[in-house]
């Protein structure tokens, strides 16, 4: 009988709803993810212990005095250990993938116990996602929803969502059918009975139901970490991947610790929801009396300690959602330093447009900028007073020259930004013979008599009715209609609609002229004067205060192009969107900021382009090229995103274009069957580093092995084996096909299946008690610097070639980044380079290993030079 | 007209029931179902219940009692036939108004008692109305003056657990009666109970009923106390309604060997009343010398003193006073150890 092609059909399947249900795939990521970012920020918003604090409360409602201690100790535990930040990553993840189990599972169990159809077909669905290995669905996770956060959720959720499915119709089906039966012989419906009588006293159940779920989803922490979900899955994994067992326990059991609290926490909670499991709470404690380790506060005195936890954290302001952006400018950018400065403006359009982009540019510039809205006269004052720090709104010479007579003692002039400004009368563009003011004449007809006026007490109007009018000899035939400046618009807007004959009075500059297709009428004889210039006013001692912001402000200029359209974006945001409307203009004009405000830096190529998704291996070469490649081009102004993962995830996660870059491709042999797997999705960028090799090593106390021929005939002492690694990987494949047939050694070693981290505990064990072991190793490797090792020889040469590593990308790669590309492709390390980066790294410990590259990077600035030569 | 009647009730469980019941229609024993995977649970029954009756349906375990009341307020859907309350067709109605007759017109007591653990004992009498839509204010009055009348006063806050078993049946009593429902279904309401409670509960069930003229339907498997609840019981067997009458006429008049063998346990001296076994007169007796005079339905337990004191017949008359029969003391003993032989005088 042929061979059932099961695989072949899984392939085509994930291929097709690859190729044709990848929006659904990605709808649910940016879902996961932005649910996972979302409770991440919060958890990670206040300090450290001002969170445990708060979960101790928490624990302390719900649980008593002694498990409020208990979780605060825990929790700083946690904290001490520096590993808080990936806690609540890992908290993040497990009570996102719990709340999405429940979404779905809690409706699905509630069918399957009002359907035994329903039921049966569920059973071996959730058989099935239960027992499947993690392993199997891991890889296609990525494909279909990117590594990191969300494949995590995923995978997270395949496994836990049965328990969900299943308590919750253990816990329908466990209701007294009797009762069932009353509520539905007073009438009750069945969505009543269920919410009234079902759920209520299958709550008990159901929450146990959700306390596996979390139990399940902690579990999966680890493997998770495989897929670049980070936390302390992540620090496991890495740990495991170098042997370090100590920090292995360390995040070990900070993930103990969360599972315990969860546990304890959501057990409690299943007690205080269900109005059974309350009762039951009440009872005990009445017969108990107060003990002080079970005291439990009221929920509201729960509540308010949480509140004032949170006004705390809130208070050491570190709540701010905008903590982010000031952050990602880098040291050379951030000028402000935090530094408060108040701009003051009138809600006119320019005015607006002018404060934001200043708002958005010097905050960019890491100050704290505050905006305050005035009156003209108002804002005069304030600056006088100096409680306003600048204004970019002042028309001087003209109009506001009242107020410059009063206040331009206490003021600083800037100097004009914009000019000069003009008031006119226009019309739109299709009006064909109408040029000039002198145009007017004799067609009032055509225009009803009417200009369409603004605000009466407006300077322009004035100057209209008495001057310009006259001047022309139009004041017998139009009428001022004065109205507001809105709506005039509007009815500007509604004649151009319906390409009506319309002539308003308009000023220079204005977001209408690059809205419309308008006409400023010719003033030839003059009759509205000289424009003013719009100049930017600081209160007294505002230059010497901030240097670098009064530089920035008087060499301040925007083009009539530039100011109204900006003015259009704003007003297409609409109010209270101002600044957001700036950013996306901003967008459009790149480079207009550096511009604007420009600061002494290196170059910044890579400034404003998205952040860089580099995978690496938790090998030591990988790690060190990697961080320093981080250290490299943050200074640069690219950002780099880490992502720890296994070597299967990191190929597909390439491959699917979700991550951009690996420098630790082993090629072309040891990776080799990834490689081919996705290789016309891949780029190869060159190899950084060789030559590498493999082979197979034994300690040095072992005598009289020097090479693979020696090996014959010593079955007996190696025990028959020779303990390998991952059994997918090229070397073992070659191992196994070349290697031991070439030197007659397959009939009498047998190589041990494993994994990498199970072949370097051996090779601990044996060496450790002095007995012989041959393992699979490769050069480079840390194990060469700890233990004596010998690499035995490979006459025959059936190894193969050395690898090099290589720095390999996702196809799309070169030509998003073509200067990283460049930069990649030149990229060499030397044997001492790479060992003396590596050595430094080891020496900081993990978790440190961005000091490390900054220590090693003072020594050897000649790399970072030829790292980005240009 | 009745009150409540049911019309040739079928229910038969498994698939195809519809043939099932053409079958047995036809004259198909439950056995030859049995034997085709369906079970016949309610045959052909029929009966009417009048206003303020109290109506027994007695039967063994399996006999299809359950069945059938829950048919009378549609729990379970007739296989066939029909059920009549206040003239409205139950059969005929859709979920959504059979829910509101449920609601308001049918409420129903259980074996064990169906109290909801998570409700205080106020909270479950008031769930029938807190269906209705009832204000939380009224509910509560109302459920209030139903737990006094059960006999609850002062255990409103108390939860269902707290209670012993009589008291949570008080409970489903009070929960019933909280909805001014006219018909009353109560599934082996008191078996659950120990036998004192029991009699105090049935005690209390007349006592009720005498104020409030319900009308009842009460599932028992215990004669004696269909036969002291019942102003007409039901006698089931294997699906079918084997005999209808009032307790006397079972315990006098049994239908077959089925029924006489219930008969069996029961005290007959408190169900048997003097108008059942009296006797013509003889010739020559002075109803002046009888120990005592009785009307027809003086139980005859209450007989037994005065027939020990004279040797003359005790006088049974009507409510004018008038002889209308004599039980003598030979009589007297020979029906309590005789079940059958009474029928035959009657």
């Amino acid at each position: 009988m042929p061979k059932i092609p099961f695989g072949n059909w899984v392939n085509d399947v994930v291929q097709w709803l690859l190729d044709h249900m990848s929006w659904l795939f990605d709808f649910f990521q940016s879902v996961f993810d932005g649910v996972y970012n979302g409770l991440d920020d919060v958890l990670q918003a206040p300090p450290a212990l001002i969170m445990a604090a708060i979960f101790a409360v928490i624990a302390f409602w719900l649980r008593g005095t002694l498990a409020g201690v208990l979780t605060f100790v825990g929790l700083g535990f946690i904290d001490n250990l520096g590993l808080w930040d990936h806690a609540m990553d890992t908290m993040s993840l497990v009570l996102v993938s719990t709340l999405i189990a429940l979404i779905v599972g809690v409706p699905l169990g509630i069918w399957a116990a009002r359907s035994n159809r329903v039921s049966a077909v569920f059973r071996p669905v959730l058989d099935l996602m239960q027992t499947l290995p993690a392993m199997v669905y891991l890889i296609p996770a990525i494909l279909f929803f990117g590594s990191g956060a969300p494949a995590g959720i995923v995978a997270t959720l395949i496994f836990a969502v049965p328990p969900g499915v299943r308590m919750t119709e253990l816990g329908i089906r466990q209701v007294d059918q009797e009762l069932v039966e009353a509520a539905e012989a007073f009438g009750t419906t069945p969505g009543n009975t269920l919410l009234r009588v079902q759920l209520p006293l299958a709550l008990p159940t159901i929450m146990a139901g959700v306390n596996q779920v979390i139990m399940l989803g902690l579990s999966m922490a680890a493997i998770a970490g495989m897929v670049g979900a980070g936390g302390l899955g992540g620090d496991v994994n890495e740990a495991i991947g170098q042997l370090n067992v100590g920090l292995g326990a360390e995040s070990g059991i900070a993930i103990v610790i969360l599972a315990i609290y969860l546990d304890r926490m959501t057990s409690a909670l299943g007690r205080q929801v269900s109005p059974l499991g309350r009762r039951a709470v009440a009872k005990l404690r009445a017969t108990q009396g107060l003990n002080i380790w079970s005291y439990r506060p009221r929920p509201a005195v729960a509540v308010i300690g949480v509140v004032i936890l949170a006004l705390v954290a809130g208070g050491m302001g570190v709540f701010g959602g905008s903590s982010s952006s000031t952050a990602s400018g880098g040291d050379a950018t951030n000028v402000g330093k935090g530094r408060k400065i108040t701009i003051g403006y009138i809600p006119w359009d320019e005015g607006v447009a002018s404060t934001f982009l200043w708002k958005e540019i010097l905050e960019e510039r890491g100050f704290k900028v505050d905006v305050k809205q005035f009156e003209a006269g108002p804002l005069y004052t304030s600056l006088a007073q100096g409680s306003t720090d600048f204004q970019t709104d002042s028309w001087l010479p003209t109009t506001h020259a009242q107020y410059w007579k009063k206040y331009g003692k206490d003021l600083e002039d800037l100097g004009s930004w914009y000019g000069p400004t003009s008031l006119e009368l226009t019309v739109p563009a299709y009006m064909k013979d109408i040029n000039s003011l002198a145009d007017l004449k004799g067609k009032g007809g055509e225009f009803g008599g009417k200009i369409t006026g603004i605000e009466a007490s407006a300077g322009e109007s004035a100057l209209l009715k008495s001057k310009v009018l006259k001047a022309y000899g139009l004041d017998k035939e139009y009428k001022v209609a004065d109205s507001s400046t809105p709506a005039m618009l509007a009815e500007l807007k509604r004649a151009i609609a319906r390409k009506k004959p319309i002539v308003v009075p308009l000023w220079s500059p204005h977001w209408a002229y690059s809205e419309y297709k308008l006409k400023k009428l010719k003033d030839p004889k003059g009759a509205w004067g000289k424009g003013d210039g719009i100049h930017s006013l600081s209160r007294k001692g505002f230059g010497s205060d901030f240097p670098q912001v009064d530089k920035w402000l008087k060499s301040f200029k925007m083009t009539e192009k530039q100011l109204t359209g900006l003015e259009a974006e704003i007003n297409k945001a609409g109010k209270g969107d101002q600044q957001s409307a700036v950013r996306t203009w901003l967008k459009s004009n790149p480079g207009l900021v550096d511009k604007l405000a420009p600061v002494q830096k290196q170059s910044m190529p890579g400034k404003g382009k998205d952040p860089v998704n580099v995978a690496y291996f938790p090998w030591d070469e990988d790690v060190a090229a990697t961080y320093l490649w981080k250290n490299v081009l943050a200074k640069k102004g690219y950002s780099l995103h880490l992502k720890q993962m296994d070597v299967g995830p990191v190929y597909t996660g390439l491959a699917s274009g979700d991550l951009d870059v690996n420098f630790d491709a082993w090629l072309p042999y040891a990776q080799k069957n990834y490689w081919d797997a996705n290789k016309s999705k891949l780029k190869d960028l060159g190899t950084w580093y060789s030559p590498t090799s493999l082979e197979i090593a034994v300690p040095s106390y072992v005598k009289g092995v020097k090479s693979l021929a020696d090996l014959k005939g010593r079955g007996k002492t190696f025990g028959g084996k020779i303990i390998g690694i991952e059994p997918g990987t090229g070397e073992m494949q070659i191992l196994k096909k070349d290697v031991l047939p070439g030197y007659g050694l397959d009939k009498e070693y047998k190589v041990v299946d494993g994994s990498t981290p199970a072949m370097l505990a051996q090779l601990k064990r044996a060496y450790a008690k002095h007995e012989p072991v041959a393992v699979v190793l490769w050069s480079p490797h840390w194990a060469y610097s700890t233990y004596k090792l010998t690499k035995l020889a490979d006459p025959k040469k059936k190894f193969g070639e050395g690898n090099t590593i290589r720095t390999i990308s996702n196809k799309d790669f070169p030509s998003k980044y073509p200067q990283l590309t460049k930069w990649f492709k030149n990229f060499k390390m030397s044997e001492d380079e790479l060992g003396s980066l590596e050595a430094e790294i080891k020496k900081a410990g993990q978790g440190r290993e961005e000091q490390a590259v900054s220590t090693w990077l003072k020594t050897h600035q000649d790399v970072e030079r030829r790292m980005t030569a240009s | 007209m009745s009150r409540l009647e049911a019309e040739d009730l079928y229910k038969v469980f498994g698939r195809r029931p519809d043939e099932a019941v053409e079958k047995l229609r036809r004259g198909a024993d439950r056995e030859e179902l049995r034997a085709d995977g369906t079970t016949a649970a309610v045959i052909d029954a029929s009966f009417s219940v009048e206003s303020g009756q109290i109506f027994v349906v007695m039967g063994l375990s399996g006999s299809g009692k359950s069945t059938l009341l829950r048919m009378l307020n549609g729990l379970l859907e007739p296989t066939a036939g029909h059920v009549r309350f206040d003239g409205q067709d139950l059969t005929e109605l859709s979920p959504r108004e059979l829910r509101e007759v449920r609601s308001r017109k049918i409420s129903m007591v259980f074996q064990h008692f169906a109290l909801f653990p998570h409700r205080s004992v106020l909270e479950n009498a008031a769930y029938g109305l807190e269906v209705q839509g009832v204000s939380r204010e009224t509910r509560e009055q109302r459920a209030l003056e139903a737990l006094e009348l059960a006999g609850l006063k002062g255990w409103e806050k108390s939860f269902p657990d707290e209670l012993s078993g009589g008291m949570q049946q008080r409970v489903g009593l009070a929960r019933a009666l909280a909805t001014d429902a006219d018909l009353l279904l109560m599934d082996e309401s008191f078996s659950a109970l120990d036998p004192l409670i029991r009699r105090d509960m049935q005690d209390q069930l007349l006592e009720l009923q005498k104020t409030l003229k319900k009308t009842i339907v009460f599932i028992t498997h215990d004669l004696n106390e269909a036969m002291r609840l019942g102003d007409r019981i039901a006698v089931m067997r294997d699906g079918r309604i084997v005999q209808i009458g009032t307790a006397e006429d079972i315990l006098v008049r049994p239908a077959n060997d089925y029924v006489e063998s219930f008969t069996k346990d029961v005290d007959r001296s408190r169900v048997l009343t003097a108008g059942a076994i009296m006797g013509e007169p003889e010739n020559g007796y002075d109803a002046s010398r009888a120990p005592a005079t009785v009307t027809a339905d003086t139980p005859i337990i209450d007989l037994f003193t005065p027939c020990s004191t004279s040797d003359v017949a005790v006088s049974v008359v009507d409510e004018d006073g008038g002889l209308i029969g004599v039980v003598p003391r030979a009589r007297l003993l020979a029906v309590l150890g005789e079940p059958v032989g009474v029928s035959a005088d009657a």
